[in-house]
C-alpha cells in the first residue's frame, strides 16, 4: 500500500527543490506544481478502496499516539486531499500561461506550499500539527494575495494578514488551554477525555478555537477581509482561495466541533450562523458591480450554506453539504478562471465591461455560464444534487425552526440566481465592442476539464454521493474515530 | 457608544479567560504525555536533551512544518518586495563608510559568531539550543556585517541553494526512514550510539544541522531583502 504521508512530503520536497530546478532549467520551473499535484491526485485515487474499507492511521516517526503525531486518512480527509489535488492541478495548468510577470519562481513555490499546508490540515490527527499546517496555508495566501505588488493588492493583503494573524493567535491560545486541561494534543485522545471535565471549562477554549479558524473559513462576522483579498489576488489564486482555503478552514471547524468537542447543544447555533452568513453573503454579492467582488461575496454565501448543512448533523444533510462543497470548489474555480481571462481581455473588473463577451470569447463565456448555473443549483449540473440533499435532509428533521431556515436558504438561492443571470445577460444579450480573441490553450484545457466534471457530477451524482456518505459518517461518528487512532 | 461596547466585550472575554485559566492545572505533573517524554525520551531517541527528543524526535513532523512556516514567510516577503520593486524604480542612496574600528571589529567577530552558531546546532541533542537557535545566531553574524561593514553582501544564489538543499535533506531523511527504518516517515534508521557523545541520537543531529543551515540562510536572506529595500 502507498503511504499517505507522501501526499505532504512529496510536494514539500519539490517546493524546496524549485530554486535548484530553476537554476538548472528556467523552462521547467512552472511545470513542477503540475507534476506534484498530478502525483497527489493519482495517489488519492489509488487510496480510495483502502480508505473506504478502513481509515488509515499513520504514526509519524514510529511513535504511537498520543506520544507521537499521527495522520488520520479517513474518507473525509481523503475527499479533501483529493479535491485539493484536483483543483490545484487544474489551476496550476491554467497558471502555466496566466502567470507571466513578477517573481514567477516564488509564485510557484508559494502555490505548492499553500496546497501542502491545506493537505496537512485535512490529514493530521494532532491539534498542534493542525495549527502548524494552518499557518503554512495562511502565510502563503497572504503573500499570494499581494502577488501583483499593486496598491490594492498590498492593502488587502495587509488587512488579511492582520485579521488572519489575530485568528491564528486565538487558535493557538485555545490549543494552549486544551493542552493545559488534558495534557495531550492528540485529537482522538482529547475526544476520548472530553467527557471527564466540566463543560463550562471547555466553553472558552472552544470559542477561541472556532473564532480563530472562523477567520480563515469566512464565517460571519469574521469575514471582512475576504472580498478585498479574493478580488485583488490574481484570478488563479482567487480560485484556490475561494475553492480550497476557506473550505479547509471549514473542515477544521467541523473536525474540532464534531470530533474533538462533540457538544451537540451548540449545533443549532452554528446552523443560525450559517444562515446569517449565507444571507449576508448573497445580499452583498447582489449589490456588487465588480465581478470578482461579486464572486467573492458569493463564496461567503456558499460557505454559510455548507456550514448550515453540516450543523444539522444528519447523514443526509452532511452528505449534501459535502456535495455542495465539492460543487463549490469546482464551480467557483471555473467562475474565477473564466472571469480571469475576460478581465484580462476587457481590462476592467466591472460587470458592464463584459457586455457582449459571449461573441468575443464564446468558450470562456460558456464556462462562466456553466459555473454560474451549477452554483445556483440548476438540474443537469453538479449544484443540484447538493442543494436537493441539503433541503430534503433538513425538512426530514421536521422542526419548525429548521423549516423556516430552509425557507431562507431557498430565498437566498433566488437572490443568487438573480445576480448570476444579470452577468449572463450582459455576456450574451448586450452589445459590446472589442476584438474576438480566444483564451490560451492551457486555460481552455483547465476550463473544459472543470466543465466536464460539473456535468458528469450532475448527471451521475450517485458515484460521488456514495463516497460522501461514508465521509459524512467519518465526520459524525466520533467513537470510531477515537477507536481507530487509539487502538 | 462604540468604545463602551468594546469595553464590555473585553470585560466579558477577560472574565471568561480568567475563569478558564483558574480551573486549568497548568504546571502540575498530571500530564501522561509529559511524564512519558521525561521517562523514556532518552531511551526512545538517544538524545540527552529532552527538549530535543520532543522537538526532533516525537514531534519531528511539527518541526518540519515549522521550518516550512519560516520558509513560506521568507519567500512571501521576497515575493512582495520583488513585486513592489517592479512597480516603482528607486534611486540608490549613498552609503557613508563605517569607521575603521567598527569595520575591523565586525570582521574579527564574524567567524567567532558563526562558530558559536554552528556549535549550538551541532550539539542540539546534547546541550540547550538547537537548529532554530543556532540558525538565528548565524543570521545575527551576517546582520552585524551588514550593519558594520556596510558594503559587504552575501551571494543570493549561495543562500538560496543552501536553503533548498538543507530543506531537501530534512525531507529526504524522513523519506529514507519511510523506506528503510521501520516503515515510518521520519523514523530513526541510524544507530543511536552512546548517550552524551557527539555521534549519538541517530538522525537528530543530521536534522538539526539541516535546520541550522536552513534557518541561518533564510534569516540572512530576509535581512538581505529588507536592507536592499531600505537602500
Amino acid at each position: 500500500m502507498v503511504n499517505p504521508v507522501l501526499l505532504i512530503a512529496v510536494p514539500l520536497g519539490l517546493a524546496f527543490m524549485v530554486p535548484l530546478i530553476d537554476s538548472a532549467s528556467r523552462k521547467l520551473t512552472r511545470f513542477v506544481p503540475v507534476a506534484a499535484l498530478m502525483f497527489n491526485l493519482i495517489l488519492c485515487i489509488r487510496l480510495i478502496p483502502a480508505v473506504l474499507e478502513n481509515p488509515i492511521v499513520i504514526n509519524l516517526g514510529g511513535f504511537t499516539p498520543p506520544f507521537g503525531i499521527n495522520l488520520f486518512v479517513g474518507p473525509l480527509g481523503l475527499l479533501f486531499a483529493g479535491l485539493i489535488s484536483l483543483a490545484g492541478l487544474v489551476v496550476s495548468i491554467y497558471s502555466l500561461s496566466y502567470i507571466k510577470n513578477g517573481p514567477v519562481v516564488k509564485y510557484h513555490m508559494l502555490y505548492m506550499l499553500l496546497l501542502t499546508g491545506a493537505t496537512g490540515v485535512v490529514l493530521t490527527g494532532d491539534l498542534f500539527n493542525l495549527f502548524v499546517f494552518f499557518e503554512i496555508l495562511c502565510i502563503s495566501s497572504y503573500a499570494l494575495v499581494a502577488y501583483h505588488g499593486d496598491r490594492a493588492g498590498i492593502e488587502s493583503s495587509i488587512k488579511y494578514l492582520i485579521q488572519g494573524t489575530v485568528g491564528s493567535g486565538l487558535l493557538l491560545i485555545g490549543i494552549g488551554f486544551i493542552y493545559g486541561i488534558f495534557g495531550t494534543l492528540n485529537m482522538a485522545d482529547i475526544a476520548m477525555k472530553i467527557a471527564t471535565v466540566e463543560q463550562s471549562t471547555l466553553f472558552v477554549p472552544m470559542i477561541l478555537m472556532v473564532a480563530g479558524l472562523g477567520v480563515e473559513s469566512a464565517i460571519f462576522p469574521l469575514n471582512a477581509w475576504l472580498p478585498d483579498a479574493h478580488s485583488s489576488a490574481p484570478s488563479s489564486i482567487s480560485a484556490i482561495l475561494s475553492g480550497i482555503a476557506i473550505e479547509v478552514g471549514l473542515y477544521a471547524v467541523a473536525r474540532i466541533v464534531f470530533t474533538v468537542f462533540g457538544i451537540s447543544d451548540i449545533y443549532l447555533f452554528f446552523a443560525f450562523l450559517g444562515i446569517l452568513t449565507l444571507l449576508i453573503g448573497e445580499m452583498c454579492a447582489f449589490a456588487q458591480s465588480n465581478i470578482k467582488r461579486m464572486l467573492a461575496y458569493s463564496s461567503i454565501g456558499q460557505i454559510g450554506l455548507i456550514l448550515f448543512a453540516l450543523a444539522l448533523a444528519t447523514n443526509n444533510t452532511v452528505t449534501g453539504g459535502l456535495f455542495q462543497l465539492v460543487n463549490h470548489t469546482i464551480s467557483k474555480g471555473l467562475l474565477f478562471l473564466s472571469a480571469g481571462y475576460m478581465i484580462y481581455r476587457s481590462g476592467s473588473m466591472e460587470i458592464s465591461s463584459l457586455n457582449g463577451m459571449g461573441k468575443r470569447m464564446p468558450l470562456t463565456s460558456l464556462a462562466f455560464t456553466v459555473g454560474a448555473f451549477s452554483l445556483v443549483g440548476l438540474p443537469p449540473f453538479a449544484g443540484f444534487p447538493g442543494k436537493f440533499l441539503i433541503v430534503s435532509g433538513a425538512l426530514l428533521k421536521g422542526q419548525m425552526v429548521i423549516n423556516i431556515l430552509v425557507g431562507l436558504v431557498l430565498l437566498s438561492t433566488v437572490i443568487e440566481g438573480t445576480y448570476f443571470f444579470r452577468v449572463i445577460q450582459a455576456l450574451y444579450f448586450k452589445d459590446g465592442n472589442g476584438e474576438r480573441k480566444r483564451a490560451p490553450a492551457t486555460a481552455v484545457t483547465a476550463m473544459i476539464t472543470l466543465m466536464i466534471l460539473i456535468v458528469a457530477l450532475g448527471v451521475y451524482p450517485k458515484f460521488l454521493a456514495d463516497f460522501l456518505s461514508s465521509a459524512s459518517s467519518d465526520l459524525l461518528d466520533k467513537m470510531s474515530y477515537v477507536g481507530s487512532v487509539l487502538k | 457608544m462604540r468604545s463602551v461596547f468594546s469595553l464590555i466585550l473585553l470585560v466579558v472575554i477577560g472574565a471568561g479567560v480568567v475563569f478558564t485559566l483558574s480551573s486549568i492545572p497548568f504546571g502540575s505533573t498530571s500530564s501522561d504525555v509529559g511524564e512519558y517524554y521525561i521517562d523514556s525520551g532518552r531511551a526512545d531517541t538517544g538524545a540527552t536533551n529532552i527538549v530535543t527528543s520532543v522537538v526532533v524526535g516525537y514531534r519531528a513532523f511539527d518541526t518540519l512544518g515549522e521550518v516550512t512556516v519560516l520558509f513560506v514567510a521568507a519567500i512571501g516577503l521576497g515575493a512582495i518586495l520583488a513585486a513592489g520593486r517592479e512597480n516603482e524604480e528607486k534611486k540608490k542612496a549613498e552609503w557613508e563608510p563605517a569607521s575603521l574600528v567598527l569595520y575591523t571589529g565586525c570582521r574579527f567577530l564574524f567567524p567567532l559568531i558563526l562558530l558559536f552558531g554552528a556549535y549550538v546546532f551541532i550539539h542540539g541533542h546534547l546541550t540547550p539550543g538547537g537548529g532554530f537557535q543556532g540558525g538565528a545566531i548565524i543570521a545575527s553574524a551576517f546582520l552585524m556585517v551588514y550593519l558594520g561593514c556596510r558594503k559587504k553582501r552575501i551571494s543570493k544564489t549561495w543562500a538560496r541553494n543552501t536553503e533548498s538543499i538543507s530543506g531537501l535533506v530534512f525531507v529526504v531523511t524522513g523519506l529514507t526512514g519511510l523506506a528503510v527504518g521501520g516503515h515510518y516517515f521520519l523514523s530513526n534508521f541510524l544507530p543511536e550510539g552512546t548517550l552524551n557523545t557527539l555521534f549519538s541520537a541517530g538522525i537528530i543531529p543530521i536534522i538539526y544541522i539541516a535546520i541550522g543551515l536552513k534557518v541561518g540562510s533564510e534569516l540572512t536572506g530576509v535581512i538581505d531583502d529588507l536592507i536592499e529595500e531600505s537602500e
